[in-house]
């Protein structure tokens, strides 16, 4: 703004600090808590500073057991989040990339037809044909498995439609070079498309991890063994406990714990996402 | 040695526009052919049929005596520089002259030897390392003819290079292609709607109409012996003064009140035309007509001057006259012209062609 009105910039600096004080607070009683003994949390007064039992609880959730009926460490549930985040993150790039690229840049009969059903296949998100998705997974053997986590969650319409966005925009003269260059589909596909869409891809990589890491109703369905829990459905179960208190010191760890690797996914990758955004290097 | 064969090829799109009826051309080695138009005239079509990059529905391609109508554009040993220049954008100026041979799986010190000749031949050294978004729009035309250069392809083609570029540098690239395809001897077909362009750079010329070749031959037969209107037209700026007319006993009737007398054993309608720089000043004795001056452009080193062709009936046609020179007439002045016979160029108006001197 070229405005220069000294109680203007005042007003809105404060209205910027209590918007991220009213974000950052839950997050900051999450983490006192965290350090607080398990009776301290429920016991109705909300401490708001460091308590002095925070190694241990950390230590006991991440590495021995997460408490509250579940007995897995978090470190491991971490890495089924993990290994189901980055398998639906890779593969809804890898399906709709290749998607795209047939659709863009090859002429076969129903191309359009092809093109509108995959992206009707938005109104239909995982919630609405969850029975049915269901019944298919089931079938195929696939109930505790990381195929079963990841598999029915990586075909993605949204994805397709940004990267036949991109695609279209690559000038046609491009193309033409290309195959003057001898450059067959495959070679066009990894030397030139590829390095083009970089920006697209990590946008993209930072919205799908984050859906991913976030998949909630899907892995309560279809995980029922221990080993493939991951840690965004077992919050909800460590607040279900039926006997005894509720250990709130582990369950907000446990909970920031769970920001983490989406926080460092959108921080590192930062200046990619806003590129693949807003501008084309086109 | 014939180096490029077009045997009445022909352009007929799926939704049945037919862009090129039939074109017969024969390509000389190393000879520099512009093909010209306006646009749409099919000329960036016909390029792009013996690039591959377009289908070629009828006729026979052949370059070095190979049909060439079911290759691939890779297999045909062309190369071709796009009128966006269309250089990868993430890629390196040396990795976009070499990709192609990349491609090719040629060795990677023989890439590298080519890549630096031809980066050196066109004082592109210092910037192989730059990205094209780093380039200015003549350094990025340089690196798109390198790219086609370092392939030593038999044909290189190029589809209105020049149009991104300013006056300028237009001039100066439009001489430095000339030379080095001269250096090279690389036979060349070259598009253009550009007529100074195509009249500079050719040694033959194709003019295309309605996906016609009206003419082909060199710039200076075309200029002189313009086969039909639209190539009288199109070659030459200011471009020739074409009037209707007819062709009788007592010669060319331009007129009711104006006839140039000739004796020509032709009957009928004709189109008579003469270049601006052909006509000539005159005083009102010996002059042919007179014209009404409605505007002068001084360019300095000429004036064109554009006016009405007056008789006693009144105005008549529009005409421009080209002097060499300052010249300073008033608008609305009458001026005395005289057209040499040597120059007239008389055409049938019924079948468009040349009528024979």
């Amino acid at each position: 703004m070229i405005e220069n009105r000294p109680w203007l910039t005042f007003a809105s600096h404060a209205t910027l600090l209590m918007g991220i004080a009213l974000v950052a607070l839950p997050v900051w009683m999450a983490l006192v808590a965290s350090t607080h003994p398990a009776s301290a949390f429920g016991a109705g007064h909300i401490p708001l500073w460091f308590g002095d039992a925070g190694a241990e609880t950390w230590g006991t959730v991440l590495f021995e057991k997460a408490g509250n009926g579940v007995d897995t460490p978090v470190w491991f549930m971490m890495l089924n989040s993990l290994i189901m985040a980055l398998g639906i993150t890779f593969g809804k790039i890898a399906i709709s990339l290749l998607s795209a690229y047939a659709i863009v840049f090859f002429r076969f009969p129903f191309r359009n037809l092809c093109f509108w059903i995959i992206f009707m296949t938005l109104m239909l998100p995982v919630e609405v044909r969850i029975v049915p998705t269901y019944e298919v997974v089931a079938n195929l053997d696939l109930l505790n498995s990381y195929t079963g986590l990841t598999l029915p969650l990586i075909a993605s319409a949204t994805a397709t439609f940004l990267f036949r966005q991109c695609f279209l925009s690559i000038p046609g003269e491009l193309v033409e070079a290309a195959r003057m260059d001898g450059a067959g589909p495959w070679r066009f596909f990894f030397d030139i498309l590829l390095p083009l869409s970089r920006t697209n891809i990590a946008a993209l990589f930072v919205i799908l991890f984050i859906y991913g890491w976030n998949q909630y109703l899907w892995p309560l369905l279809i995980t029922t063994d221990d080993a493939y829990y991951t840690l965004v459905m077992s919050i909800k179960r460590m607040l279900s406990v039926t006997d005894g208190d509720i250990a709130w010191n582990q369950i907000m760890a446990t909970t920031l714990l769970a920001m983490l690797p989406p926080v460092a996914v959108v921080i590192g990758m930062q200046k990619l996402f806003v590129k693949g955004l807003v501008d084309s290097e086109k | 040695m014939t180096d490029v064969i077009l045997e009445k090829v022909g352009k007929t799109y799926p939704n049945g526009y037919h862009a090129i009826p039939s074109v017969d051309l024969s390509i000389e080695e190393g000879e520099f052919i512009v093909l010209v138009g306006p646009s749409g005239c099919g000329k960036s079509t016909l390029l792009r049929m013996v690039a591959g990059l377009e289908s070629i529905s009828t006729g026979e391609l052949r370059i070095r005596g190979e049909r060439m109508n079911e290759k691939e554009p890779a297999e045909r040993d062309i190369a071709m520089v796009f009128q966006n220049y269309a250089l990868y954008p993430h890629m390196s100026v040396y990795d976009n002259m070499a990709y192609g041979l990349k491609n090719r799986g040629m060795a990677k010190n023989l890439i590298e030897e080519k890549v630096s000749d031809v980066a050196a031949m066109l004082g592109l050294t210092e910037l192989l390392q730059r990205k094209p978004r780093q380039l200015s729009g003549g350094q990025r035309q340089r690196v798109a003819m390198g790219r086609a250069m370092v392939r030593d392809p038999k044909v290189f083609l190029f589809d209105e290079p020049l149009s991104n570029l300013d006056a300028k540098l237009r001039v100066q690239m439009r001489v430095e292609i000339r030379q080095l395809q001269r250096k090279l001897g690389t036979t060349t077909l070259y598009v253009t709607h550009d007529q100074v362009e195509a009249m500079t750079l050719a040694d033959r010329l194709v003019v295309l109409n309605k996906g016609k070749a009206e003419q082909i031959g060199t710039p200076m037969d075309l200029y002189n012996k313009p086969a039909t209107p639209f190539v009288a037209a199109f070659i030459g700026s200011p471009s020739m003064n074409l009037i209707d007319a007819n062709l009788t006993e007592q010669g060319i009737k331009i007129s009711e009140a104006l006839t140039l007398p000739l004796s020509h054993q032709h009957r009928g309608g004709i189109v008579w035309g003469i270049r601006p720089e052909h006509l000539e000043v005159s005083d009102e004795h010996n002059a042919d007509f007179a014209l009404r001056i409605l505007a002068v452009e001084s360019l300095g080193a000429e004036t064109l001057i554009h006016g009405k062709v007056e008789t006693e009936l009144g105005n008549g046609d529009p005409m421009v006259v080209r002097l060499s020179g300052p010249h300073l007439p008033d608008v609305n002045s009458l001026m005395w012209l005289t057209a040499p016979v040597l120059h007239w160029h008389l055409f049938d108006a019924k079948t468009q062609q040349r009528l024979r001197d």
